[in-house]
């Protein structure tokens, strides 16, 4: 990541390949994500960028996880530009978080995933081996 | 008045023939420099120009082709990636030279 970031978007912590932190905020009004900053890690595989890094949402005392159809309350993400089939080797870390922080900000449903308890208590799974269902094109 | 050369040292320097400032999209290394895995920029490390007009380190797109998630589409406009070039090799008559750090497929 050279030169300046996009507005709402700080780099953390990049202290090596394997682990990145980014915060985002979202910057046009909407009441859903006021006042709140997010906190995401990203993840490299040795292969990266031919495979997608992993990408979620993390929770501490003051970067709670965001309100989102696609966005399970463990911070686990479903959009399909990070999985393999949606994935491609030009996206990048910033292009990454302008897109999650697009994603909120035209987002009007203050609400989780369908499943989200059930999804949050049993998957035992990483990331990158669910097999999404993108489905809705609406948010 | 005659002048006698004993001895001269000539330096040149290449570059492709790219925009100055630009990027390869996967790696983003300058095109002059190489591929993150090549040492030396050069021949052995060549770029690849696609039907689409999108450009990479050949090792670069050769990675991301043969993944299979990439369905031999560009990474840029995902068009079916055609290399432009007669005489460049094409991803599917030629295994690249090097092969760090993957299975063999």
């Amino acid at each position: 990541m050279q030169g300046k970031l996009p507005d709402g978007i700080t780099l953390i912590q990049a202290d090596n390949y394997e682990t990145w932190l980014v915060d985002v905020k979202v910057i046009d009004p909407n009441p859903i994500y006021q006042n709140e900053t997010y906190r995401l890690k990203f993840t490299f595989s040795g292969q990266y960028p031919i495979e997608p890094p992993e990408v979620t949402f993390v929770r501490d005392a003051t970067h709670p996880i965001p309100y989102h159809p696609h966005i399970y309350s463990n911070g686990i993400i479903c959009l399909d530009l990070l999985d393999r089939q949606g994935w491609s080797p030009v996206h990048n870390v910033e292009s990454v978080c302008v897109s999650l922080q697009s994603m909120l900000t035209s987002n009007t449903k203050k609400e989780r995933p369908e499943g989200d308890d059930n999804f949050v208590r049993y998957n035992t799974q990483r990331p990158r081996d669910i097999n999404f269902m993108f489905h809705d094109d609406t948010v | 008045m005659k002048v006698t050369i004993r001895e001269w040292n000539a330096v040149a320097a290449w570059r492709w023939d790219m925009p100055d400032d630009d990027v390869c999209g996967i790696c983003r290394n300058p095109y002059d420099s190489t591929c993150s895995k090549c040492k030396f920029p050069g021949d052995e490390c060549p770029l690849l120009l696609g039907e689409c007009n999108h450009s990479f380190h050949m090792h670069c797109i050769f990675s991301w082709l043969r993944q299979e998630s990439s369905q031999e589409k560009c990474p840029m406009c995902r068009q079916p990636f055609k290399s432009k070039s007669q005489d460049a090799p094409t991803a599917e008559n030629q295994q690249p030279a090097r092969e760090p750090d993957t299975s063999p497929l």
